[in-house]
């Protein structure tokens, strides 16, 4: 488990390495094992014999963080507590056995992983561009349990040490030294190990900055002002998006106001106690289950067709130059590939450069990227006009408007100058995959590649299967949409596929409160309320109100007799017909527009739709059926096979349009409030409001498979 | 039951405060001292004789810090008067203070109290004692907690106040101060402040800008849109989902004053006054303290002022004059639209917004200018209300003799 070498100058390397494990991992027998370790140490520090230690690993990776398996279960608050003390006071005597303490980073440090090396002296890190470091905690709904806050608040003082606790953001060696989450970076392994014995050599420093009475919190602490109105700020800005978006990031806050005026030990103490609320919290748990269970599983090949080797594109095509296809292209040149960028003439096509180009400028000037590196990505882009320049490409993607024709033309354009083994992909939300598949002359390659606006930003892209598509194209478009570390999930050849059509629920429902008397400042506070990340009138008139009535009617061709109407067409229909307001588009729609930016809601609403006082409707109902809506229509996506997995489910919907992650997701949603509790909601839904909220018969069976 | 008289009450010029205000250079101790001083000299009572003295800061820190109380007393050779509290309902301490003291009075356990308050906002700036309230990310976040100018702004969102009425008033808030200033109205109340040499350094209020024009104030940015977009906003339409967003209307002119200062009311039974040769001036005939949504914070007047009117078996009606502290312009707004009060009425010789809202003392210096004011014109009823930082609301009822 952890290896213990003594060389000449007395000191000791400690090289991690457990055992039936790909990688380290923090947890009970890991603590256990470290604990005679240190005992051992401090007694040869006592007779005299410890100059320094070094601690790194025998795995790719240092230090991989908590053991989630076991977290997740963890319920009782007392053992909890316990466990994030006992964790605690292994580095506490870690970092303090009166010698210095090196960490020889030689992989990823992440979470608890990288707390354990907050814990040294100091720390060197490999520069090697897969080690990456970092708190990825608040991504789970978690906070630290090691005394990472406080420890990182005592190096980097209060404001930076959120930063980097907060954002959840992971850093590579470089990146690491430039945030002092590091003090060096070394070039080999053995440089590395020659650095950390040099720095025991030249220091017998082994006492941390807040275990000395002279110490400061760099920048100050909440009782100076500037600091305490810095973290008001912070959490007003938190606190807009209700209790439940940012509960870690919250906690975080709290232990550094807190903490910053207390001392070290008790610091970790609040700490510990946060993390016990956090870790029990069903928002953590369905955190958790999103961005762990469902994420690894996806990651892991669910749903992706089996028996097909892995996919490794090289160099990609993209055709249409606006905001999509330019999206599209960063998104592959940020991820290693080469970009081929085709419009219908060249300077149409340098427009989707200029659009990557002022993206990199953006990224040099956050100091994401160095300007080496974009010069670099920048020679990896070819704009063109002419379809010849696909024939190296192994998948060509195109994002024209939505128009078939069009659309048909450039696919068999390309696909003229494509082999046989590349794949095509079309990037459409209303069209089925089936039939512009007609014209294609490789219909088993060809498929649905449904990018989301932002495309470099949404991490979803919808896999869509045509009639023909073969199961190797769609493992492939798996890998491609894995290579560009976005998450895929394969829907059927429906309307909407999965994303659009879920959303659609949100949004016909929003209209419907309209209908019912309902004041539409109310409906888009409430709705955002629930943790959607816009209104559903907001959402209706971005989208377009033809758009939004043209699913439904899809949904009504669909289902056929059985279909019945929603209420919300009929607010639709006097929207676009009587009142002439489509959306933003055409400047008009629930709101009024100042060119492209939206100002308020249409006065107009007031005599349209008469509303009744906010205080006549029951809040905690309205704000329920904005979900439920959502999770019924999810349940009968899967119900009918148009998505395959919970997993699948639940990200897309967190990652396609915003559904809350505190509830994990559009199916987590049932368990989150309990599977009776839910069917027996509905069926109250369903009497007061009518088929929409009508059980799919198998939900049962479906949430608890 | 003993009645609670008002047999003084005295208040020194508001300054500025801030560096250029000509009170910086004043200890907060030296200012409340200054008010003893000249209450000794003005009823020549025997401190002795005094049960307590009761005194409202907003931000005891500092300056301010350790019971300023004492250190006034003491500092004005009080020390042989049955000592002094500090205390803290936010800016109505000063209004709170004398309450207190006159329940010290009708409890029969006490026969003469001084109440009052002080704060020195250029010398100890609002908030600079922290404090969960201002900034506990798990208090702010759990209650939801505003900035008072934001939660104003709700108010005058929810009320439908316009830019345009906030202005209104604040102007005439302006012109009222200015001619009560010029006529004299405040000239009985207020005392001099003087250097250790005897030296003047201020005589008048001088925070009041007689000379803005509306279209001055109409010029002027709304300073609670930042704290607003910073999340306050949103935080705020959680609580009222209704309104679609927060119009800021509140401004610099608009709202109170930040001014140093110090106010002083005597308290006693009839029987200690008679004993002292001083004439009643007053009665405290009710006092409440309300409670309010913590949100919006600032509605607290019209509901203390009603729990005030029940204690006292008053109608609206009955009350001949308001002072409704001008915290911010649509607080008084509020006020006077929910307990449907004419201009002619309320605040009728301007109040914080030209005067200044020396945090813990303008309660205290409210009631003396009502009572002033109730001499002026011989009327016989007033009501002074605060509203109160946390969600609160202080109403006293006075009444002349």
């Amino acid at each position: 488990m952890i290896k213990y070498k003594k060389d000449t100058d007395r000191i000791v390397t400690l090289t991690l390495d457990m055992e039936g494990r790909a990688a380290n991992i923090i947890n009970h027998e890991l603590s256990d094992a470290l604990v005679p370790v240190i005992g051992h140490l401090q007694a040869e520090k006592a007779k005299g014999k410890l100059q320094g230690i070094i601690i790194t690993s025998a795995k790719k990776g240092f230090l991989q963080g908590g053991d989630l398996e076991y977290l997740f279960q963890a319920q009782q608050a007392s053992v909890v507590f316990e466990l994030a003390e006992r964790f605690k006071t292994v580095l506490r005597s870690l970092e303090r056995p009166g010698v210095p303490v090196v960490a020889a980073i030689n992989g990823d440090a992440l979470g608890a992983g990288f707390e354990l090396a907050l814990a040294c002296h100091h720390r060197i890190a490999l520069d090697t561009s897969h080690l990456r470091l970092g708190f990825p905690e608040t991504r789970l709904g978690v906070i630290p349990s090691g005394g990472g806050i406080t420890r990182l608040m005592w190096l980097l003082g209060v404001e930076q040490a959120y930063e980097v606790l907060a954002s959840g953001q992971l850093y590579n060696a470089g990146e690491a030294l430039q945030k002092q989450l590091i003090d060096e970076i070394a070039a080999t392994p053995r440089d590395m190990m020659d650095k950390a014995k040099a720095y025991i050599l030249s220091t017998d420093e082994g006492c941390r900055p807040w275990d000395q009475k002279q110490s400061r919190i760099p920048g100050g602490t909440a009782r100076e002002l500037g600091v305490a109105e810095r973290l008001r700020a912070l959490t007003a800005s938190l606190a807009a998006h209700g209790p439940d978006t940012y509960p870690a990031e919250q906690a975080i806050l709290s232990v550094l106001y807190e903490g910053s005026k207390l001392d070290f030990d008790t610091s970790c103490r609040v700490e510990s106690r946060h993390f016990t609320t956090l870790l029990r919290s069903q928002v953590s748990k369905n955190r958790i289950k999103a961005f762990w269970f469902d994420q690894n599983f996806i990651r892991d090949g669910g749903n992706r067709p089996k028996g097909f080797g892995k996919f490794r594109p090289k160099r990609v095509g993209i055709i249409g130059a606006g905001r999509m296809g330019s999206g599209i292209a960063y998104a592959c040149l940020d991820h290693g590939m080469e970009v081929v960028l085709k419009d219908v003439s060249k300077p149409i096509a340098e427009r989707g450069l200029e659009y990557v180009r002022r993206h990199l400028d953006q990224d040099v000037s956050r100091a994401v990227k160095q300007a080496e590196e974009r010069e670099q990505l920048l020679k990896r882009i070819q704009t063109t006009e002419s379809s010849a320049d696909f024939q190296d490409c192994d998948i060509v993607i195109e994002a024209v408007f939505e128009n078939r024709m069009v659309k048909q033309k450039v696919m068999r354009e390309a696909e003229e100058h494509m082999d046989e083994y590349s794949l095509f992909g079309s990037n459409t939300i209303s069209i089925p995959i089936t039939r512009l598949a007609e014209a294609s002359l490789r219909p088993e390659n060809y498929l649905g590649l449904h990018f989301f606006s932002p495309a470099e930003e949404v991490p979803l892209v919808e896999i869509v299967r045509g009639a023909n598509t073969s199961d190797e194209t769609v493992a492939r478009a798996f890998d491609f949409v894995r290579a560009i570390s976005k998450t895929p999930i394969v829907v059927k050849d429906d309307w909407g596929f999965f994303a659009a059509r879920v959303q659609n629920t949100y949004i016909l429902e929003g209209i419907t409160m309209l209908q019912e008397g309902c004041p539409p400042a109310l409906i888009e506070n409430l709705g955002r309320q629930t943790g959607m990340p816009r209104g559903a009138l907001a959402l209706a008139d971005s989208l377009g109100l033809n758009m939004v009535l043209r699913y439904e009617n899809q949904a009504a061709e669909h289902y056929g007799t059985k279909y019945v109407q929603h209420p919300a067409v009929a607010v639709l229909k006097a929207m676009l017909e009587e009142w002439q307001r489509p959306g933003r588009q055409k400047r008009a729609g629930f709101y009024t527009y100042k060119g492209e930016e939206r100002q308020q809601l249409w006065a107009g609403l007031a005599d349209a739709f008469p509303a009744q006082p906010a205080d006549t409707f029951d809040h905690a109902e309205l704000k329920e059926r904005f979900l439920v809506a959502q999770v019924l229509e999810a349940v009968w996506c899967m119900q009918e096979k148009v998505i395959h997995s919970i997993a699948a489910a639940n990200l897309g919907s967190i990652h396609g349009w915003g559904f809350p992650a505190s509830k994990g997701g559009v199916i987590q949603y049932v368990h989150d409030s309990g599977v009776d509790h839910f069917i027996a909601r509905c069926k109250t839904l369903q009497q007061k409001h009518g088929q929409r909220f009508r059980l799919p018969s198998r939900l049962r069976s479906i949430v608890e498979q | 039951m003993p009645e609670a008289y008002i047999y003084d009450a005295l208040r020194t010029p508001r300054g500025k405060g801030k560096r250029s205000g000509a009170l910086y250079e004043v200890k907060p101790v030296d200012l409340l001292s200054a008010a003893l001083d000249a209450l000794r000299e003005r009823t020549q009572l025997d401190p002795s004789g005094v049960d307590d003295t009761l005194i409202g800061c907003v931000t005891p820190t500092d300056d301010q810090g350790y019971n300023i109380a004492q250190a006034a007393l003491l500092q004005s050779g009080w020390g042989q008067s049955a000592g002094s509290l500090q205390l803290n309902r936010y800016c109505a301490s000063g209004l709170e203070a004398v309450n207190l003291a006159a329940m010290k009075i009708r409890s029969g356990w006490g026969q003469l109290v001084v109440a009052g308050g002080v704060e020195s906002m250029s010398r100890v700036p609002m908030g600079s004692d922290g404090g969960a309230l201002m900034y506990d990310p798990a208090f702010i976040s759990g209650v939801p907690y505003l900035p008072q100018g934001v939660a104003a702004d709700l108010i005058a969102t929810l009320e439908g106040f316009s830019r345009e009425i906030a202005d209104t008033y604040a102007h005439q808030s302006q012109q009222r101060a200015k001619h009560a200033i010029d006529a004299g109205y405040f000239g009985r109340s207020v005392i001099p402040i003087y250097d250790q040499n005897g030296l003047l350094v201020l005589e008048q209020d001088e925070h009041p800008r007689p000379e803005a024009t509306y279209e001055d104030l109409s010029a002027l940015p709304a300073v609670f849109e930042r704290a607003g977009q910073q999340g306050f906003d949103a935080m705020a339409l959680q609580q009222y989902p209704s309104l679609e967003h927060i119009r800021h209307i509140h401004t610099a002119g608009n709202s109170s004053g930040i001014v140093d200062g110090a106010g002083l009311v005597l308290v006693g039974t009839y029987r200690q006054g008679h004993t002292l040769g001083l004439k009643p001036r007053a009665k405290v005939i009710a006092a409440a303290n309300v409670s309010v949504d913590p949100t919006i914070m600032l509605t607290g007047p019209a509901p203390a002022a009603r729990k005030a009117l029940g204690q006292a078996g008053m109608e609206v009606a009955d009350i001949d004059l308001w002072e409704c502290n001008e915290a911010f312009a649509a607080v008084v707004l509020k006020f006077q639209r929910e307990m449907g009060l004419s201009d002619s009425v309320v605040n009728v010789n301007g109040g914080a917004i030209a005067l200044g809202h020396p945090l813990g003392a303008t309660g205290a210096m409210l009631l003396g200018t009502l009572i002033d004011e109730l001499e002026r014109q011989d009327k016989q009823t007033g009501c002074v209300t605060l509203c109160v930082g946390g969600g609160m609301g202080v109403a006293t009822i006075i009444e002349r003799v």
